[in-house]
């Protein structure tokens, strides 16, 4: 993990880290065209919690996976970092997810087949560390979400707390610059979700994380230091 | 654990699908192994027949005998080292009629001469020749009838009408893969001098086999024998013993087209199995993809990763299908038609060319199964297949 006072970036907290200019995605379905965000114009500071919360359907989502580098507007641009995510061709935008981003899904996603050790060791079979390396690290950041003793379950051996923060874990491993938290909470009972909120506090606030999270919970959006509403594709 | 650990662990998700594929594949490929053999048992007299050896029969067809004394001018032409005959008595056990096995009126100075290929020990063989009603029986015949040396056994004729008798003075081993083990062969004077056969029936042989000194010269040895016989009445076709072979076996060409056909199809619907089941995997992991993308995985990576899945199904399959074949038809049913159908099937063992093909169709098929699934899944965008449930 980087130490604190510098992004994993490189970026200052407080730096403009995430811009979108004029950003609009529209989905075709069939004949009809859906506008789904509308001339977005964003810039989140690293190091950064924020929250975006709205209605179903307001394109908090889509925000979050434009930002992401998991879709690519229909116009505008979008920049994380030194980046034009627009500009990278699909591999090279997988590269930059795969050092950049920390995903954590509302539904966890981990593989079943997978113990936690080996589901947070996942991204980093995309790098040329050795099979130590990767353990050491997986561990590490097993350590982080409080899960040093479940290294070896698997999936279905643990409650849904433990699955998120073994996402979570998965998330920080490769030491990313942003994370994006698509309603980490939702499938959560209130206990876990606190325990969920305070370590993304705790990745955001010790490890100078930005984080990026959609939720449509108004007590997970207060730990964020910043709550943005979309509604109608359009920012509030 | 990287691309062949994620691939065996997706394997073990859905244990009960994957071991029926593997056994469904197992079973294909076993079925596919057997008729290749089938085909090769088929062939393996032709594929293996010895260089040196040329046979002549009549031009017409196979089954009109040729004067006996072509024997001398054949034994007299430049390049030959010997020449023996044969006539086809067919001869049926008695009692076991449906039974069918080669029986042969030879030349007893100079059939095993000619067939060194068939072994037989040397006091059998001299008081084979010194009884004009001896027969020499194959292995596998001496074993399928309890026959052995001493035996006076009874033959019906089916060309040549009556009971025949003969006295069992030696068994013969093939020491030729080629080699019918299942025959008896017995003296031409017996049957020549036979009152069951009309006048003009008689000093006939039915086809000529020479051992040649150089195997290259094959064709202008054949050639220049049946140029002897051209101003003849009966005229005669050469040719070296695998072509008299394929000339015999191309009676059953239909058949064994067939089985080629059917094992082809076998190997088609063991693809659609496979496939079946890797698309089945893959669709159910659609969203499990869509987080690997998102974290960062290449879609050449889901690809890899689905085609080692196939590869690894159509392998073990194969790997499988191989492990219960050899033993059930090179330890069990082969022995068991060398035995019982030698005539059709002298070897009847699966070859190893056809063992790799086996594992090579295994890994190719499972490969090609997977690779629709793979270009699917390649092509699904990250967001689409987050949406998956």
């Amino acid at each position: 993990m980087s130490e604190q006072n510098a992004t994993p970036s490189g970026a200052s907290v407080g730096e403009t880290f995430v811009r979108l200019r004029n950003v609009s995605k529209i989905y075709q379905r069939g004949a009809e065209k859906l506008r789904v965000l509308d001339n977005i114009d964003l810039e989140i500071k690293a190091g950064a919690f924020e929250a975006l919360m709205g209605p179903s359907g307001s394109g908090k989502t889509t925000l979050l996976n434009l930002i992401a580098g998991l879709d690519r507007p229909t116009d505008g641009t979008v920049e994380v970092g030194d980046t034009k995510l627009s500009a990278l061709r699909e591999g090279r935008l997988a590269k930059w997810r795969a050092r950049h981003v920390g995903f954590v899904f509302q539904s966890f996603n981990l593989l079943p087949v997978l113990t936690a050790e080996q589901n947070v060791a996942l991204p980093l079979l995309l790098t040329s560390l050795s099979s130590a390396e990767r353990k050491k690290r997986a561990l590490t950041a097993l350590k982080v979400v409080g899960l040093s003793d479940r290294t070896n379950h698997f999936p279905r051996q643990l409650s849904g707390g433990q699955e998120q923060r073994v996402s979570i874990a998965r998330a920080i491993v490769n030491d990313p610059d942003i994370i994006v938290a698509d309603e980490p909470t939702g499938d959560l009972d209130r206990q876990s979700a606190d325990e969920i909120l305070d370590l993304l506090q705790k990745l955001n606030q010790e490890f100078n994380k930005t984080v990026l999270m959609v939720t449509h919970d108004p007590v997970a959006a207060e730990r964020a230091s910043l709550t943005r509403r979309l509604d109608k594709g359009s920012l509030q | 654990m990287k691309w062949l650990g994620l691939a065996l662990r997706n394997l073990k998700r859905h244990r009960g699908r994957v071991i029926g594929t593997v056994v469904g594949v197992a079973v294909s490929l076993m079925a596919f192994m057997i008729l290749r053999t089938v085909i090769f048992a088929w062939t393996v007299a032709a594929e293996d027949a010895a260089q040196d050896r040329i046979a002549t029969r009549h031009k017409v067809t196979f089954i009109m005998p040729l004067p006996k004394r072509y024997i001398d001018k054949i034994r007299a032409t430049n390049g030959v080292s010997a020449a023996t005959w044969a006539n086809w008595f067919g001869g049926k056990h008695p009692k076991r009629e449906q039974e069918f096995f080669a029986t042969l009126a030879v030349d007893t100075d100079s059939f095993f001469d000619v067939y060194n290929d068939m072994v037989v020990p040397a006091e059998q063989l001299a008081d084979w020749k010194q009884d004009r009603r001896g027969a020499i029986i194959g292995t596998s015949l001496a074993k399928k009838f309890g026959w052995k040396v001493g035996d006076k056994i009874n033959l019906r004729g089916t060309i040549f009408p009556g009971t025949w008798s003969f006295n069992v003075r030696g068994v013969y081993t093939a020491v030729r893969r080629g080699i019918d083990p299942a025959q008896l062969i017995f003296h031409w004077q017996y049957l020549n001098e036979s009152k069951v056969l009309p006048g003009d029936a008689k000093d006939l042989i039915g086809w000529v086999i020479a051992r040649i000194s150089d195997p290259k010269r094959s064709a202008a040895i054949s050639k220049s024998i049946d140029d002897q016989f051209d101003g003849e009445s009966d005229q005669t076709a050469t040719m070296s013993e695998r072509d008299l072979y394929v000339s015999f076996m191309g009676m059953f060409s239909a058949v064994l087209g067939a089985i080629d056909v059917i094992s082809l199809v076998i190997i088609a619907i063991m693809g659609l199995i496979l496939g079946n089941t890797i698309a089945m995997g893959v669709r159910e992991r659609t969203n499990e993809y869509g987080v690997l993308r998102a974290i960062g995985f290449e879609n050449r990576h889901l690809a890899g990763m689905i085609l080692t899945e196939g590869l690894l199904i159509g392998v073990l399959g194969a790997v499988v299908g191989l492990a219960l074949a050899y033993p059930l038809v090179n330890h069990g049913m082969g022995l068991w038609i060398e035995e019982n159908m030698g005539s059709m099937f002298p070897y009847f063992r699966i070859p190893g060319t056809t063992m790799g093909l086996c594992l090579l169709i295994g890994l190719v098929l499972g490969t090609l199964a997977a690779a629709i699934p793979a270009y699917r899944t390649s092509k699904l965008s990250v967001v689409d297949a987050l949406r998956r449930i």
